[in-house]
């Protein structure tokens, strides 16, 4: 079973506060489910929808067609009929949307309809809003309905995770010491998620721009602190010139970038997988790097917590790959906790022994130099630890296959599109190879290209950056491309047509 | 070896001959060995930032730990250094090429910060590395190969932003005056928060026009008052060398550092 519920309003009508209550509903009822959050870049006004996956099996996506429109005003239901699956339903308030509650009657109703008892709901809504005139608007709507699904309440032990907590978790667990930014979406969920387990060895730093937050970090992380720096597109791009003078100190660096669509502003508050040549070419000049892009927050846990392990023992950037798919999605994820070893820094740090860095060539004494051969052993010290860092990664999670294991058909995609890739290939006779390392890049990836007779490449841009990625370092090049880039996720329903149609 | 030895290294220095920023130099090892003699600091517990420009070559000339920064950049890489690890003395030198261009969003928001930290700033007139462009302190008419007609602009007078900016330390003092320069330097460390000195300092070879203003410079008492603080700024335009150019502590006050604010 798989249920979508789309839930349109304008902004500043509470629609989140639906898709949060009924994850919180159904999850503890056992049931897997995925928030997508579409908004425009606005505060009130314009329109908005969530839409809210369910499922008694894992998911990680949604739906084009939704069984339910939750319709908080007129708008919605023009806006979004065509979407509607046949026999589904609208569910709106029949007192002409004036209700101030109206999101908690609709509430009411869905949790009616799926046959969920009373005492969850109000169990639920009062953590949110402890009011009387709360408890009877979702009474009122919950009353108003008749139960047309009835769910079977299941095991499942889940909880509610999105990209941002979940990055704000390993960090946490790494021992993290500074999170130096700048907001901007879709990365300022990170800031405010750390800003809110700040302590007295955590700390969260709002700079005047990235280039200042940048160098910042670089002189927090010189005096011996474990520093993350988070940013966008736009707010990379001043960084750059900062991650190479990382490249030459070697000062350890982790940065989480969450894309969206460029160029420039772009669509600001959609989704978008165009900055993978970015965060793998950033800088002047040539230095090593390391970049992972997690597909889910599990995995964004677990890949922050490598990144600072990487970018501390070799003195390496690495860079954090994410989007606002993942940044904002709203992950169902078993409830298990997540043991990360802390990272200790073991370097020479002033204030114990004198320690210089340099965006100059240094001498053996540490200060500037212009010699020669001084200058090709530094690019070769600082290149040859690629090797180091490449043999090392090899021993993590650089990629995962999923689907038919021994099928001929492969899917690649890498990142956010991961849950509906996985998703959508169920009842697909395919193998689906997700990327997490892109640099280092594994070397077992073009074995499992070779073995497959059909290869079709997924990605959320649309020049297919992963697709130049392979080709570059393995000489294959990829006709059979999916590309997206409305700003927009993928649909699992979409996908699944999509991939059919190629691999037929 | 004296203190003031163990803060030498061995490189050679590649100032011009006569360059003022070797008295710079050597009022800075004064100061620091300053506080290493009087056991208020341990040599390991300075820790220096030096932007990109003549002034910079500094940080090959010292034993101290730090990072040769970005141009632009020091008062940002200086300010993550001093909130790491607050018990450092964290000191940044710039050139007025440098922070003014570049830097300038760094310069204002470090007074809204007041982290507990030093800036020196090296100020010819001058973009002297790349071989004497015009600078936001340069005085209106000098000719460059970039303006061969002279700059059009008038300068900015950074001590007059650096008060509106609701700085907690001002000073200003001369690269021929060593003892005031180290004077200063001690005074502007041991302040508590962001402090700034001004190092009014001649370049041998290019903008000669605004050099030699010792005649003009005159030492006042340290002042606590912002009144006469926004006075003492004006005495000074960096467009002439009419009026007067005081030297010594401009401005002082105290205000919660950064270190305090977010602990």
């Amino acid at each position: 079973m798989r249920y979508n519920i789309l839930i349109g309003g304008s902004a500043g009508q509470g629609i989140n506060k639906v898709s949060q209550i009924m994850s919180e509903i159904l999850t503890s009822y056992g049931y897997f489910t995925f928030n997508y959050r579409d908004y425009q870049s606005l505060v009130r006004g314009g329109h908005n929808f969530n839409v809210l996956n369910f499922s008694d099996t894992e998911t990680a996506s949604t739906d084009f067609f939704v069984d339910i429109i939750v319709a908080l005003d007129n708008h919605t239901e023009i806006l979004h009929r065509g979407q509607l699956k046949r026999g589904g339903l609208i569910l709106k308030d029949e007192t002409n949307y004036t209700n101030k509650n109206l999101n908690l009657i609709l509430c009411g109703k869905i949790t009616k309809i799926f046959g969920i008892s009373k005492d969850i709901l109000v169990q639920i809504v009062k953590k949110h809003f402890n009011s009387k005139e709360a408890n009877e608007a979702v009474l009122m709507g919950y009353d108003s309905e008749e139960t047309k699904f009835n769910l079977k309440k299941l095991k499942n032990k889940l909880t509610i995770m999105s990209g941002s907590e979940a990055v704000a978790i390993g960090a946490k667990k790494s021992n993290l010491n500074f999170f130096i930014s700048y907001p901007m979406t879709p990365a300022t969920g990170v800031l405010n998620e750390i800003a809110k387990i700040q302590n007295e060895s955590l700390k969260v730093f709002q700079a005047e721009n990235e280039i200042a937050v940048a160098n910042m970090a670089l002189g927090t992380s010189f005096a011996g602190k474990l520093t993350m720096i988070g940013t966008s597109g736009g707010g990379f791009d001043l960084m750059t010139e900062a991650f190479s003078l990382q490249g030459i100190s070697e000062i350890p660096l982790t940065v989480y970038l969450a894309s969206r669509p460029g160029p420039a502003t772009g669509v600001p508050t959609y989704t978008s997988q165009s900055d993978l040549n970015v965060a793998l070419y950033a800088g002047h000049g040539e230095f090593a790097r390391v970049v992972c892009a997690p597909g889910d927050p599990i995995e964004a846990i677990e890949k922050t917590n490598e990144l600072l392990m990487l970018s501390e023992k070799y003195g390496v950037l690495s860079i954090l790959l994410s989007d606002k798919h993942l940044a904002e999605g709203e992950y169902s994820e078993n409830k298990i906790d997540h043991k990360l070893t802390p990272i200790k820094i073991s370097r020479s740090i002033p204030g114990s022994k004198i320690v210089k860095a340099s965006s100059y060539e240094m001498n053996i004494n540490k200060n500037s130099t212009e010699d020669s051969l001084i200058t090709i052993n530094n690019v070769n010290s600082r290149l040859g630890k690629i090797k180091n860092i490449e043999l090392d990664v090899s021993k993590l999670v650089m990629y995962k296959t999923y689907g038919r294991k021994k099928s001929k058909n492969l899917i690649i995609g890498w990142g956010s599109t991961k849950g509906a890739i996985k998703d959508s290939i169920r009842d697909i006779d395919a193998k689906f190879l997700q990327i997490i390392y892109l640099s280092p890049f594994s070397k077992e990836i073009e074995q499992e290209i070779k073995k497959a007779s059909k290869v079709v490449l997924i990605e959320n841009n649309a020049t297919a950056q992963l697709g130049s990625l392979i080709k570059q370092k393995i000489g294959i090049e990829i006709k059979d491309k999916i590309l997206k880039y409305d700003g927009r996720p993928f649909f699992a329903d979409e996908l699944n047509k999509q991939i059919k149609k190629m691999i037929k | 070896m004296n203190t003031k030895d163990k803060l030498k290294t061995k490189e050679e220095i590649t100032w011009c001959p006569g360059c003022p920023n070797y008295m710079i130099l050597e009022a800075f090892k004064q100061t620091v060995a300053g506080f290493i003699d009087t056991k208020k600091c341990k040599q390991s517990d300075f820790a220096m930032v030096t932007d990109i420009g003549c002034h910079a070559k500094i940080f090959d000339y010292l034993n101290l730990s730090g990072i040769y920064g970005l141009h632009g950049r020091s008062i940002p890489t200086a300010l993550g250094i001093s909130i790491a690890n607050p018990k450092l003395k964290v000191v940044a030198f710039a050139g007025d090429g440098a922070v003014y261009s570049e830097g300038m969003e760094h310069f204002i928001h470090a007074f809204r910060y007041n982290s507990n930290m030093t800036l020196i700033l090296h100020d010819n007139q001058s973009f002297s590395l790349t071989t004497g462009q015009s600078t936001p302190t340069s005085q209106k008419g000098f000719i460059t190969k970039v303006k061969p007609k002279g700059e059009e602009n008038e300068p900015f007078n950074p001590i007059r932003i650096a008060i509106a900016c609701g700085a907690n330390f001002v000073a200003r003092t001369n690269a021929r005056d060593i003892s005031h320069m180290t004077e200063v330097f001690t005074k502007a460390i041991e302040h508590k928060g962001f402090s700034f000195v001004e190092v009014i300092q001649d370049c041998l070879i290019f903008n000669l026009d605004a050099n030699n203003k010792d005649k003009y410079m005159y030492k006042i008492e340290d002042n606590y008052d912002y009144e006469k603080a926004k006075k003492i700024a004006e005495e000074f335009n960096y467009n002439s060398k009419e009026g007067k150019i005081p030297l010594g502590i401009i401005f002082s006050t105290l205000k919660p550092t950064l270190q305090e604010k977010i602990k």
